[in-house]
């Protein structure tokens, strides 16, 4: 196969070294115990910065200069040297998945616009049956209205007014992830339930919800598909796009796939189906060659 | 509030169709068990749920997005009653199709040349009537509904066709039945597109695209007529439906040609694209095969069909004619080149290939008249040639994602486009360039067409020209419908949108929307400041199920899900009696008022001649 030749070139590691080192990172992943994929995504980036930040501080601390480090950290240059020095690393995880999300509240009294930024490794987003990423993107960015029991304090009236709050992307990651809340809480249940809806993801995508109107072009390059019909169990497959193919990863089987097959992996506009293979986790890769500044 | 540069005083950005009037003010007296309306308003009035036409229920229950139900409205003329042309007299008209005819007749056993023969020719009319009558008893008693189709001997009257899983229906659209009078199986593959002529001048009007890339053209009234569940008479195109792979490794080509043959090819289990490729089911061979993705008649094109698939190529047909000579073609040198090559033997059927695109096209549409002719595909670009000089007029690239549908304004000045990125697009032929974007579905647009049956209120009549309604169904289950009046959109165009930053003429853009590019050059993506929006007028939630396609008629709207279930919504004023006869429901065309029938699914909207 392909991958097996280019494996040394492109520096992957095996599999299965991959979950030895896994499990001896996290207890939790030792026992058969099923485990969420978004989950385990977030534990795996989050340990990976906390790797390289150790590993970064270690020739740090010996010899007071920062270019041990320059190196470890992919190429980045002068953000360490010239930024405060509590600032936090940023580490190739951070340049591939990190975005940054500006929080808009503007308050209906004295219309004072408060943005507040923060960082994100994927978007978490809400489902609805029938729907595409597009109108979840959408009502990801849709405005909210903060009222009654949920009243926003505005520094300038300094007392708690009415506000609109919106999600905007200040700026969007190289690599988005995203992430379906296919895994839902319902309170007239009490209990967590698996949503089929069927959700379509084209295999390109545009983010309109930025701050500046990039139109920034994203290609899907993986999906994460969990089958099964509850949020207990199941099991999951994976569609990675290489060299131009898609390829179907189940457990120790590969195989390729055309492309037009991805969208068997949308969901089911039915609650009852016998079809139970839905994308959970979505990975698409910018192709716009500017995005990738640190 | 993302985007205020809507030109037109209309909303902007509002994707939720709750929010329109239309449908909050409406109250749930007339819901159906499912929670959704039988009705739906707009300013003129009331539409109404009058008739549902679905296939059998429980009958199949086939993996999605493999075989997308569209549908094709279908006029029978009454005439067998009346004795067809005698041979001299077609053969005057055009005697090669009348040969190409004879020899298909010959070549396809005796049973389907007396069906045919005497379906067409008055020197087998005794044949043929013994025949009918035979059939006709026949289906009296196994027929499995009211067939009232079948009872009508010369078939005369509108049907409805669509296809759902591996099944060709056809429906009586007159009927109140549910059921439908004909269901055509096909055991090698799913049928996906067709496409009918009711101008056909002999017996073959409907042409079946399947998903192993195999064509039939058939004549509707011998389907009628015949009370089995193939196909009969027809003639087969492109046989082994890989003939002209060009993305397919040639070692799966030749595994397929064996296994059809019923030949287990031993293949070694190393190249693991073949050991897929034995595991696949027949359904998913079209996938590798280069499927059919949309079929078309050519308007006035003496018989000439036109099929789409998924490898990027077009091929053109002649109707009836057996494909005996070589149907080879060159090489595509540049995949992403646009390219006609024309049959190297003239015996060749199909007799030209038009190479679009990289990737599939996922719809081909004729203007009216026959003169142009566009494409969408996978690559998300619109491209519009001129048919007969096989030239790239314009085009250009949706916002993301594939185009899923096109259609043509009946005076070809319009050509509206849906796809992934969620957005109904009007590209306009006299700018060469998207004038609007129609925001509003939740999800992929499925189906677009204009309703040239509509005519805006008489108030103002020196607007009229410019106005047009058009609708569109997505697969977030609902059907909008719009109104684009071009008077309030273009002139602003041509100045910096309201709502645009001072950072909005930098190069690029301004000249994207300043100057008309020049004839045959593709336009990039437009930026989503400086298209103008549409919002629409009304958002109808119309099934539980992705929709795959909507159709206009005089007095109805059709609007199809993609699991086969097809509606059809009365007009205002339309309805509140019952049709008798199948004339009430045919709309009269008058010479000014272009053809106006259509086909719904996601190869958009094809023009039919109704009942001229």
């Amino acid at each position: 196969m392909q991958i097996s030749s280019q494996k040394k070139k492109t520096g992957v590691i095996a599999p299965k070294r991959f979950v030895q080192r896994v499990k001896k990172q996290n207890e939790l992943f030792r026992s058969y115990m099923h485990q969420d994929a978004h989950e385990f995504l977030n534990f795996l980036l989050n340990e990976l910065v906390d790797i390289l930040e150790k590993e970064s501080q270690v020739p740090k601390s010996s010899s007071e200069t920062s270019s041990p480090s320059e190196k470890i950290v992919n190429g980045l240059k002068n953000v360490l040297a010239n930024g405060v020095h509590k600032e936090p690393l940023v580490t190739w995880v951070h340049k591939n998945f990190q975005g940054i999300l500006t929080n808009e509240t503007r308050c209906l009294r004295c219309e004072t616009v408060t943005a507040r930024d923060e960082t994100f490794l994927d978007l978490s987003l809400d489902i609805e049956q029938n729907s595409s990423i597009t109108s979840c993107l959408k009502n990801f960015s849709s405005t909210e209205t903060l009222n009654a029991e949920d009243k926003f304090f505005c520094d300038k009236c300094c007392s708690l007014q009415e506000a609109q709050k919106r999600m905007k992307i200040k700026k969007p990651p190289h690599i988005l992830v995203i992430h379906l809340k296919r895994f839902k809480y319902i309170e007239q249940l009490g209990r967590y339930k698996k949503l089929s809806y069927r959700v379509v993801f084209p295999l390109e995508l545009k983010l309109s919800n930025t701050v500046e109107d990039a139109d920034s072009e994203y290609s899907l390059f993986a999906v994460v598909v969990h089958v099964g019909s509850g949020p207990n169990h199941g099991h999951y497959v994976s569609l990675v796009k290489s060299h131009n193919h898609w390829l179907f990863f189940d457990d120790e089987n590969v195989e390729m796939i055309d492309e037009s097959a991805v969208q068997t992996f949308f969901g089911s506009s039915q609650e009852y189906s016998s079809n139970t293979d839905h994308g959970y986790i979505l990975f698409y890769e910018s192709i716009a060659p500017t995005s990738i500044k640190s | 509030m993302i985007h205020n540069n809507s030109n037109n005083g209309m909303m902007s950005s509002s994707s939720s169709s709750s929010s329109n009037p239309n449908l909050s003010s409406n109250n749930n007296s007339q819901q159906s068990p499912s929670g959704l309306k039988t009705y739906f308003k707009t300013p003129e009035g009331r539409y109404k749920l009058q008739f549902e036409k679905t296939h059998p229920a429980g009958l199949l229950h086939y993996a999605h997005g493999k075989a997308v139900t569209q549908v094709t409205i279908t006029h029978l003329k009454e005439k067998l009653a009346q004795l067809p042309p005698t041979p001299t007299a077609s053969s005057s008209t055009s005697g090669v199709r009348l040969a190409a005819a004879r020899l298909l007749g010959g070549s396809n056993g005796s049973r389907s040349l007396s069906s045919f023969v005497g379906g067409n020719g008055t020197s087998s009319k005794s044949s043929f009537t013994g025949s009918y009558g035979r059939l006709g008893n026949t289906g009296a008693v196994s027929s499995t509904s009211g067939s009232p189709g079948i009872s009508n001997y010369d078939g005369k009257g509108t049907y409805l066709i669509f296809n759902v899983g591996d099944t060709v229906y056809v429906s009586d659209f007159n009927s109140q039945d549910k059921d439908p009078i004909k269901m055509i199986n096909f055991s090698n593959s799913n049928p996906v597109c067709h496409a009918f002529d009711p101008e056909a001048k002999d017996g073959h009007d409907l042409i079946i695209g399947l998903n192993s890339g195999d064509v039939y053209s058939v004549s509707l009234r011998q389907q009628l007529q015949d009370v089995g569940k193939k196909l009969v008479g027809a003639q087969h195109y492109n046989k082994d439906g890989s003939e002209f792979g060009s993305t397919i490794p040639n070692q799966v080509v030749e595994i397929y040609r064996l296994m059809e043959n019923g030949i287990q090819p031993i293949v070694s289990g190393r190249d693991r694209y073949i050991r897929r490729f034995k595991e696949m089911k027949t359904d998913h061979i079209g996938e590798l095969v280069c499927r059919c993705t949309s079929v078309s008649w050519v308007p006035e094109g003496d018989g000439n069909f036109i099929v789409a698939h998924s490898d990027g190529n077009l091929y053109v047909y002649e109707k009836s004619k057996d494909g005996t000579g070589d149907s080879s073609f060159p090489v595509i040198k540049d995949q992403a080149q646009f390219s006609v090559s024309h049959a190297r033997s003239s015996k060749s059927n199909p007799i030209a290939r038009w190479h679009i695109c990289q990737g599939a096209i996922n719809g081909a549409s004729f203007s009216a008249d026959g003169t142009y002719m566009a494409t969408v595909g996978r690559d998300g670009y619109l491209r519009v040639f001129d048919y007969s000089k096989e030239q790239l007029i314009c085009g250009g690239k949706s916002y993301y994602g594939a185009l899923l549908c096109c259609a043509w304004s009946m005076d070809g000045k319009y050509i509206l486009t849906g796809g992934e990125d969620d957005l109904v697009q009007v590209w306009s032929m006299d700018d060469r360039k998207v004038v609007a974007w129609g925001e509003g579905h939740g999800s992929w647009v499925s189906g677009v067409a204009f309703d040239s049956y509509w005519s805006p209120p008489s108030s103002d009549g020196s607007t009229e020209n410019n106005v047009y309604r058009f609708g569109s169904v997505g697969q977030d289950t609902q059907m909008l419908l719009w109104d684009l009046a071009m008077d309030d959109i273009v002139v602003p165009l041509r100045r910096c949108p309201p709502g645009g930053s001072p950072t909005y003429s930098t190069g690029s853009q301004s000249s994207h929307w300043d100057n008309i590019s020049p004839l045959g050059t593709l336009q990039p993506a437009p930026s989503m400041r400086d298209v103008p929006k549409l919002s629409p007028l009304v958002a109808h939630r119309v099934d539980n199920e992705p929709l795959s396609g909507m159709i206009f008629t005089q007095e109805s709207v059709l609007t199809a899900c993609r699991e086969g279930h097809v509606k059809i919504w009365t007009r205002p004023g339309y309805g509140e009696t019952q049709p008798s006869t199948s004339e009430s429901v045919i709309p009269t065309i008058s010479r000014d008022k272009p053809p106006s029938s259509a086909k719904v699914g996601s190869s958009g909207y094809k023009q039919v001649l109704i009942g001229l």
